[in-house]
């Protein structure tokens, strides 16, 4: 049996614990790939770290520093696009899902303070004693609710909450010393971004880890209500439920809205592959509608009224689909990883655009996937609409469903990719970066 | 390994999106984050959690890994081989192999290259040498009522050298409803905990020996208290012609028992391979309901927590079987029961030894034995 331990794993028991280090070929490869393989290829780290507080991380950075060793931090290890995939020889992955203390939820301020390893699922566990909710990604709730804001929080399912989610964090550099963002630099309080010049909080973010170890983050929260209420509304080409959308996020109605296509995210969105899908309109058009009393039924009113003038056909859907939407949209993603179950892998550009575009951005991606020979079935789409953003931005997501066994589907579902990242409008973020190292 | 067989099992692999949802329960609708992973939730690093595993394996598929490190072994072994995550991964997203077979076959793997655990492999030999997973010597004492009868009482070694009460309870409740009964004269190892830690070849001569026996005795249903046991003879054993029923099967068959309720809440913890392996997960509620009341626990049925002893995990990590029931049982508390009820001698003698070095007294039961103290007979 191999048992040859290195210095450096020697060095680095002695930070974190004999059984938090290790260079045991087996358990780095354990985290040697993500669902991205295809684009970014399979490479174990030299060395697993699993630091149990911020002075551990401190002391690994500072050693791994003056080593020269490169460190990969990793939160919970749900990854997409190879982020935690080291690049370099002799890396150390530094794991910090035993990092996971809800430090503090305050209910005033409406914030909750968190480290590396909560995740989406158990932070709600806790804020919904208080009425409140995290802002979802449309991720699975296992993600790690501090990576996910610290990476600009994108994606997320709720039409009301914006995009940036973070209050201040804290920091640990490569030298060891710490940053702590907005007004955690003058105060214990973490609750508010901006603090004495510059906004540090804004300027660390969307690096994955590429500057420092965040090992505790301050984040809003929102408000759950008890009266809510789901619409399903299909369509059959994805132009025409523009006006309706456009009037749920200008007159703020919806607590939720997407747009999906019938055969792809709508599955989640209900949570049961068994239905007959193809069925139904191409597209359906889900709304949540939700508020306290008194306005949530002059909400309502409207919403109606927008539906009936929308063009579409009101879906008649069973009452556990509309209750999976709800728990879907506004307490964390879990059914809708369904997605996975229907080639087992995926690949998306997931962009913010303005609404006017849904229907160019869907038949250009359509286009570019069926030339390079993409079955059609294989392709879809989904539209987010934030209405915080102003204005009429959208995320928008182009997926391929693909089979993972399959590298010609994977190669075909690579080629769409950059062909579409070329012929749409991206205003944030694309899928280019890591097929540049596919 | 086949190649045809190797390319299935790295597509599965391939599929595996690392989400993780395999690893806690359904949050949703009660939102409660509830770990499900035993193996990943005790070791924490990425290899013990499914996904992980199957890189692992990928590795050793693809030749990248060439030796037995420590962190290979551990993964590969610590592992109850329970399924909770294969459960999961289904709801979600349509896996076509099931993980503790793939999990099986890793070990397999294993074996052939020679790296089984030293502790698998003394087991092995002490089942050459006694035909039982235990190496005792001596016989359990039991005695076939009607060697013509049709049913046949399958004992398996955990209850006759670990936990005779259950074998002892099962016995006596045939004779307190007058079924005669036979039991094997000579019972073998039915194999489990070889092919469960990937020693295959090992099992192949158990195997035969009881498949004659049992074609030998001309019974027409063959009970088993061990879901273990009835989980290899449904899986790995060739169709024998008869009926293989579990003791709770067996006695929800017979309809209406003259019982008598015992005036116990208890909790029903549902052995993995019971459940989640076979799908019997309401005739030991039924059963059980009869003769006590059973208070629900979080994570029952397709989600049950594992107690933590099976896939050779008790034999090799006995600290890790423990916690696991440990868990178990303080779940089986916080729900308000008296006592922690199972259906298979494996997890009562795990969950009763972590109860016992508790020491707060809660009682571990099998489902027979709560059925023969309350027959009137």
């Amino acid at each position: 049996m191999t048992q040859s331990l290195s210095k450096f794993v020697k060095e680095l028991q002695t930070i974190v614990g004999e059984e938090n280090a290790t260079d045991d070929q087996a358990i780095c490869a354990s985290y040697s790939r993500d669902q991205h393989w295809h684009f970014v290829p399979a490479k174990n780290p030299a060395y697993i770290v699993r630091p149990a507080n911020k002075e551990e991380v401190r002391r690994v950075l500072t050693f791994a520093n003056n080593e020269n060793i490169p460190v990969v931090p990793y939160s919970t290890g749900i990854n997409v696009r190879g982020l935690t995939i080291p690049v370099h020889e002799r890396s150390i992955l530094l794991d910090l899902s035993r990092m996971n203390r809800i430090v503090e939820i305050n209910p005033e301020m409406k914030t909750a303070t968190v480290e590396p390893g909560v995740t989406f699922g158990m932070l709600l566990e806790e804020t919904k004693k208080y009425k409140l909710r995290p802002a979802f990604p449309d991720a699975p709730l296992t993600v790690s609710v501090l990576a996910n804001y610290y990476l600009r929080g994108i994606y997320q399912t709720s039409a009301v909450d914006g995009h940036d989610h973070t209050l201040s964090y804290e920091m640990v550099l490569p030298n060891g010393e710490t940053i702590k963002t907005g007004s955690r630099s003058l105060s214990e309080m973490p609750y508010f971004r901006y603090g004495v010049g510059p906004d540090f909080t804004g300027v660390f973010c969307a690096h994955p880890g590429t500057c420092g170890v965040v090992t505790e983050l301050t984040a809003k929260l929102y408000r759950l209500y008890d009266n809510r209420k789901e619409y399903f509304v299909g369509f059959e080409d994805a132009g025409t439920p523009r006006k309706i959308i456009y009037n749920l996020m200008h007159d703020e109605l919806a607590a939720s809205i997407r747009l999906v296509d019938n055969q792809s995210w709508l599955k989640g969105i209900c949570g049961t592959f068994d239905y007959p899908y193809e069925k139904l309109p191409k597209f359906v058009l889900c709304v949540l509608v939700e508020g306290v009393d008194g306005i949530f039924e002059a909400k309502d009113k409207l919403v109606q009224e927008y539906i009936t003038e929308s063009g579409g056909t009101v879906l008649e859907f069973p009452e556990e689909f509309k209750r999976t939407f709800e728990e879907e949209s506004l307490g964390g993603a879990e059914k809708s990883c369904m997605v996975f179950g229907l080639r087992g892998n995926y690949h998306c550009i997931g962009l913010y655009g303005p609404l006017t575009l849904a229907a160019k951005y869907y038949e250009v991606h359509e286009k570019t996937a069926l030339e390079v020979g993409i079955p059609h079935d294989h392709i879809h789409f989904y539209i987010n609409p934030i209405y915080s953003f102003h204005g009429q931005l959208c995320y928008f997501e182009l997926d391929i469903f693909y089979d993972g066994g399959d590298l010609d589907s994977a190669r075909s579902c690579g080629i769409t990719m950059r062909s579409n990242s070329i012929g749409c409008w991206i205003w944030v973020f694309t899928a280019g970066s890591d097929l540049t190292r596919g | 390994m086949e190649q045809e067989r190797k390319e299935e099992i790295l597509s599965a692999i391939h599929h595996c999106v690392k989400c993780k949802l395999c690893s806690i329960s359904s949050f949703h609708p009660a939102a409660e984050w509830l770990p499900l992973c035993p193996s990943g939730q005790f070791y924490g690093y990425q290899a013990f959690y499914a996904p992980g595993r199957m890189e692992i394996f990928r590795e050793i598929l693809d030749g990248e890994i060439t030796e037995p490190s420590e962190g290979l072994l551990k993964s590969a072994y610590a592992c109850t081989l329970c399924g909770a995550c294969y459960e999961r991964c289904k709801q979600i997203t349509s896996m076509e192999l099931r993980l503790p077979e793939l999990f099986e076959e890793m070990r397999a793997e294993l074996v052939k290259k020679g790296w089984a655990l030293d502790i698998h492999k003394n087991i092995a030999d002490k089942i050459k040498e006694t035909r039982n997973a235990y190496g005792e010597k001596y016989e359990y004492e039991a005695k076939s009522t009607d060697g013509n009868a049709d049913v046949l009482y399958y004992i398996g070694c955990t209850a006759r050298y670990r936990v005779p009460e259950i074998a002892d309870a099962m016995l006596q409740i045939f004779d307190k409803l007058g079924i005669k009964y036979q039991v094997m004269d000579e019972e073998w190892c039915c194999g489990s905990v070889l092919l469960r830690t990937g020693q295959v070849e090992a099992a192949k001569e158990l195997m035969e020996h009881n498949i004659e026996e049992i074609k030998r005795s001309g019974a027409k249903t063959v009970v088993f208290t061990c879901p273990g046991c009835l989980m290899t003879f449904e899986r790995n054993y060739p169709d024998m012609g008869v009926e293989l029923l579990h003791s709770t099967q067996f006695l929800t068959r017979l309809g209406s028992m003259k019982v008598k309720k015992l005036g116990l809440e208890v909790a029903y913890h549902d052995p993995c391979h019971l459940g989640r392996d076979l799908g019997i997960y309401d005739e030991p509620r039924a059963v059980l309901n009869t003769v006590t009341d059973i208070k629900e626990m979080k994570r029952e049925r397709e989600e049950a927590w594992c107690c933590g002893s099976g896939g050779g995990v008790k034999s090799a990590y006995d600290e890790f079987a423990l916690w696991s029931a440990e868990e178990r049982l303080k779940e089986a508390k916080e729900a308000g029961a008296e006592a922690l009820v199972s259906a298979c001698p494996f997890c009562k003698r795990n969950l009763k030894e972590a109860a016992d070095k508790e020491g707060k007294g809660t009682e571990v039961y099998d489902i027979v034995e709560l059925v023969n103290r309350s027959l009137e007979g």
